[in-house]
């Protein structure tokens, strides 16, 4: 189970991101949510939500939705195994707000219902 | 002052060039809450070097439903009075987390200048390379110098450079709900623009209980009667102007939200591509996004059609000016084509007369409840009355003006209560009719 | 033992870590300023903590840790360190993950050398992941420079078997066979009973590529693999992963001469895991106490602080902060690199970022900072050089270029300037800390 978006509901207005921030941090902080929309492209009307799941990237283009998984990029490069690990959780995995009630906290404050777990 | 704020009120004066801090006082906030009820004092303050202040709600950027706003307040060019201009979109966040709660940019510099906010950062660089340029240009080498495309910018064009009293502070590549030619005094003072980057916390002193009510009113408005419509066509439509959707309806690509609000109060149309395109267009600059319906009405009145009216908010915000007074010079002197507006333009120097002119809170923001009851009748000054009240209030807490005119659930009870749970200050229950004495005579 | 213990390092700057820890009586080479400040080290373990060559970026959760424990005397040091022999004074020498080969590479004949002799003059040797596999005994060049401890590792074969997910992760070649990483994340241990871990009965760790040890003889097993939880994640199948991994040694002890090595697959390093935190310092103390290294009290502190230390913070933290921004907006672009044999993502920028970025915050509070000769040019240089560098960066893969070499310069600079910027803040910290600030 995870998190997934419609994107053409989406509205950009980043209530998502905001709460899950607050299920991090317990303040409001952008920086640490792992629910983010995606906004670079303001001068096209471009734009999506991208989720960090454990070991994959839900990708809500508006054009439809991909689920990426990280490391599945690196299937044509050379670069072999190493022991080093894994980033220090910047943006750590979604957990469906397992530990809130009535969550997950995204899907409780989107207004358009874009947000769901599938 | 520890929560829901950054503790920190940045003062530039360009006529020195120095840039010191202050810490945000928590007495000032007990007694005047934030958003214009503290930029009106600091402005007050600072009144011999002419300020623009720049400020946020004391709940902007919290999880309280349209709690997206930004204000700047300054003297007005055009009547000489204290007003205030509402930031919505990103650019109320983007302050609110930047690392300072308000921003008095005083003074004038010598040559061209831009404001780089960031971490608590105020740096003043050289806008040289920037003076001369359109808005949509300097957003975008702003962007690409730091780094980063959600930097957000208000920037003057070349009406506010001109000196042009429809000068309007634009917000990024769009049309902003100044009314008031602000962009004039940005330009009396050579500030290109100011670019902010928000990447702090703010910290909230009871957070438990303020996300439960934040969230259970978000749950509310699912049902509210606003719930399902879109845009500056369904807003227009509300408003008496049934043909909006119909006349436009061909170029609108999507809706977009402000921050946090319920409902998506800004439409984009393409207007040079395909509207049904979902993909990322490969033009540069497919369209425009409509953040101004009352512009757009006003546009529509001269007889342009949809694609005309989406051209001249487009020109209009590259130049940054006034696209609503632009509509009104451009009626008053039978300018009613697009290529004629256009022409028109760099002759647009003075202000037209207009109705708002002893007013203080943008009229960008329609003047009456919007599916939404609050127990006021029809009577025109009632209304008036209330609509003033009502703007001071979202001014005040950081809430955004069209979202406030369909949230009676966000009353003023309701607000000074999520205040105490965010900061654990103890307001008075008249401070809001005190600050609201004291900014409206 | 006349030794000049000024040398150049890695960073082409002069790193007296003597002149640090205040010496053993020999000052003379030092300048005496009229500040100086005397503080007594005794109860503070002084530990080293390799950032050179091969080194990845989890050497910060050992800053992490030492810092969140008040442990200030902690000097981040490179190869030229080792192999000049410049750690004999410290007390504990931590290597964490990266790639081992390329440790072993930087280090070379001299480094094993000098490492070896560190251990046995009495020297306490912290070994995880990567750290840990250097001193396990092996026959491929140039580990076998560091053969301190015969015990074999059970992740190694012949013919790979078939990974399940993170490819990238999944393997090293290792001469004609492979060490392979059957599981990643969190893993339950048991506790034996011998000290200095024997108060516990279990604990969680995560492992991220080090090695399940193969108990023998030869050293003391101080925990083991005792079962999955529900958040490892599994890059074989799990019966292969369980007979690969469970109660196989986790954590391993072996004496050497008058010092002592420890070996731990997991990270007890990682900020999110106290309890094995307070395990890895349990064993930090307990081995100090053992065996004091004879540095004596009250020593003369020879850096002097700064006068300008605002000023000098001000910028610093003003273009972490451009750079910071840079690379938060990086951080969700589908982008990688691969440098030397590691994949570096966009998110690892930030993590030496943030990393600098709290300690300013701290820095800001402490009335004096300490740096030494042009330390602090050199740093703000640099501040400035990385801020260039990420907005570079950044434009180039806006432009689809390639910038594979942009980025080994940057993560270069990047953990050049990380490791300056902690050896400050520590001096400054154990100032501080001792000054009663």
């Amino acid at each position: 189970m995870g998190i997934r978006i419609d994107p053409i509901k989406c509205t950009g207005c980043m209530a998502c991101e905001l709460v899950c921030s607050y299920h991090r941090d317990d303040a409001f902080a952008f920086l640490s949510a792992c629910i983010v929309v995606y906004r670079a492209k303001e001068k096209k009307d471009y734009f999506g939500v991208i989720v960090k799941e454990e070991e994959s990237l839900v990708i809500a283009r508006p054009e439809g939705l991909e689920i990426k998984g990280i490391g599945a990029v690196d299937e044509e490069a050379e670069g072999e195994g190493d022991s080093s690990a894994k980033p220090m959780l910047l943006r750590e995995a979604c957990d469906l707000c397992e530990d809130v009630e009535d969550g997950p906290l995204c899907v409780s404050v989107c207004p358009h219902g874009a947000v769901y777990t599938e | 002052m520890e929560y829901l704020s950054s503790d920190k009120i940045g003062i530039i004066d360009f006529t020195t060039s120095e840039v010191s801090e202050e810490p945000l006082d928590e007495e000032l906030v007990r007694e005047n809450i934030g958003g214009i009820g503290i930029t009106t004092i600091l402005h007050e303050k600072y009144k011999e070097d002419d300020p623009v202040v720049l400020g946020t709600g004391l709940l902007t950027g919290t999880l309280v439903p349209g709690s997206a706003l930004g204000v700047i307040t300054a003297r007005s060019p055009i009547s000489g009075k204290v007003v205030h201009t509402p930031l919505t979109m990103y650019t109320g966040i983007e302050l609110k987390y930047s690392g300072f709660d308000y921003l008095v940019i005083k003074g004038k510099a010598q040559n061209p200048v831009y404001l780089w906010i960031h971490d608590g950062i105020a740096d003043v660089e050289d806008a040289g390379e920037l003076w001369g340029k359109d808005t949509w240009t300097c957003t975008d080498q702003i962007r690409k110098l730091m780094g980063d495309d959600v930097i957000q910018v208000l920037g003057i064009g070349g009406a506010g450079e001109a000196g042009s009293e429809l000068a309007q502070i634009t917000c990024n590549y769009w049309g902003s709900a100044d009314r008031w030619g602000l962009g004039k005094i940005f330009g009396e003072k050579k500030l290109k623009l100011v670019a902010v980057r928000g990447m702090g916390l703010i910290e909230i002193a009871e957070p438990e209980e303020f996300v439960s009510q934040a969230r259970s009113m978000i749950a509310e408005f699912r049902s509210a009667p606003f719930s399902g419509r879109q845009g500056v066509g369904d807003l227009l439509a509300e408003l008496g102007h049934e043909d909006f959707n119909s006349w436009m309806g061909p170029l609108v690509h999507r809706h977009k939200s402000c921050f946090n609000t319920p409902i998506p109060t800004n439409t984009f149309l393409f207007l040079d591509e395909e509207p049904q395109l979902m993909k990322e267009s490969e033009k540069d600059e497919p369209g425009v996004l409509v953040t101004d319906p009352l512009a757009l009405l006003a546009l529509k009145n001269l007889g342009l059609s949809a694609k005309d009216a989406g051209e001249a908010l487009k020109a209009c915000a590259k130049q940054g000016i006034d696209p609503y007074r632009v509509a009104l010079l451009a009626q008053e002197n039978g300018k009613t084509t697009l290529q004629d507006l256009l022409g028109f333009l760099p002759e647009m120097k003075a202000s037209p007369e207009v109705s708002y002119v002893q007013e203080i809170f943008s009229p960008w923001c329609p003047r009456r409840p919007l599916w939404g009851d609050f127990g006021i009748g029809s009577d025109e000054s009632e209304i008036s009355q209330w609509w003033n009240r009502r703007q001071a209030v979202a001014y005040i807490f950081g809430i955004h003006p069209i979202f406030a005119l369909m949230s009676p659930q966000l009353s003023e009870d309701k607000l000074l209560e999520l205040a105490a749970l965010g900061t654990d200050i103890e307001f008075d229950s008249n401070t809001i009719d005190k600050i609201v004495g004291r900014l409206i005579d | 033992m006349n030794k000049s213990h000024n040398y150049t390092t890695f960073y082409g700057l002069s790193v007296d870590i003597l002149g640090a820890l205040g010496g053993r009586g020999n000052t003379s080479q030092h300048d005496h300023t009229k500040e100086q400040y005397d503080f007594c080290r005794d109860h503070y373990p002084s530990i080293g903590i390799y950032s050179g060559g091969g080194a990845s970026h989890s050497w910060l959760w050992f800053v992490d840790l030492f810092d969140r424990f008040g442990l200030y005397n902690v000097h981040l040091i490179s190869e030229v360190e080792i192999k000049s022999g410049a750690i004999e004074p410290l007390d504990v020498l931590c290597v964490s993950g990266g790639d081992t080969f390329r440790i072993a590479e930087s280090l070379g004949k001299e480094g094993s050398e000098t490492l070896r002799a560190f251990v046995e003059g009495g020297g306490i040797y912290i070994g995880a992941c990567a750290g840990a596999y250097l001193p396990l005994k092996s026959s491929k060049q140039p580990l076998n420079l560091f053969n301190y401890v015969d015990t074999k590792i059970a992740n190694v074969t012949k013919s790979l078997p078939q990974a399940l997910r993170m490819h990238h992760k999944f393997s090293t070649p290792y001469g004609c066979e492979f060490i392979f990483h059957p599981v990643r994340d969190a893993v339950e241990l048991s506790i034996g009973d011998l000290p200095p871990f024997y108060s516990t009965a279990s604990v969680v760790a995560p492992l991220y590529g080090g090695p399940p040890m193969i108990p023998s003889s030869q050293c003391e097993v101080l925990a083991t693999y005792k079962c999955f939880t529900d958040k490892t994640v599994f890059l074989v199948d799990r019966d292969l992963a369980a007979k690969t991994v469970i109660n196989k040694a986790a954590v391993v002890r072996k004496e050497m001469g008058k010092g002592v090595l420890y070996l731990f697959g997991p990270h007890f390093e990682h900020p999110h895991y106290r309890q094995a935190n307070k395990l890895l310092l349990k064993s930090i103390y307990w081995e100090t106490n053992e065996r004091k290294k004879g540095i004596e009290r009250a020593r003369p502190f020879s850096y002097q602080p700064i006068s300008n230390s605002r000023d000098f913070l001000a910028q610093l933290k003003r273009d972490l902060s451009n750079s910071r921004i840079v690379a938060t907006s990086l951080e969700m672009l589908p982008v990688y690199w691969i440098i030397g044999r590691k994949v570096y993502e966009p998110a690892k920028i930030r993590e030496f970022l943030e990393a600098i970025w709290k300690r300013i915050h701290r820095l800001e509070k402490t009335e004096n900072i300490f740096l030494k000769d042009l330390e602090q040019e050199y740093l703000q240089s640099l501040g400035s050089r990385l801020r260039d560098l990420v907005r570079e960066l950044k434009r180039s893969i806006d432009e689809g270029k390639d910038t594979s070499e942009l980025a080994a310069i940057l993560f270069a600079d990047l953990n050049r300037f990380s490791c300056m910027f902690c050896n400050i803040y520590f001096r400054t910290m154990m100032a501080a800390s001792t000054m009663g600030e």
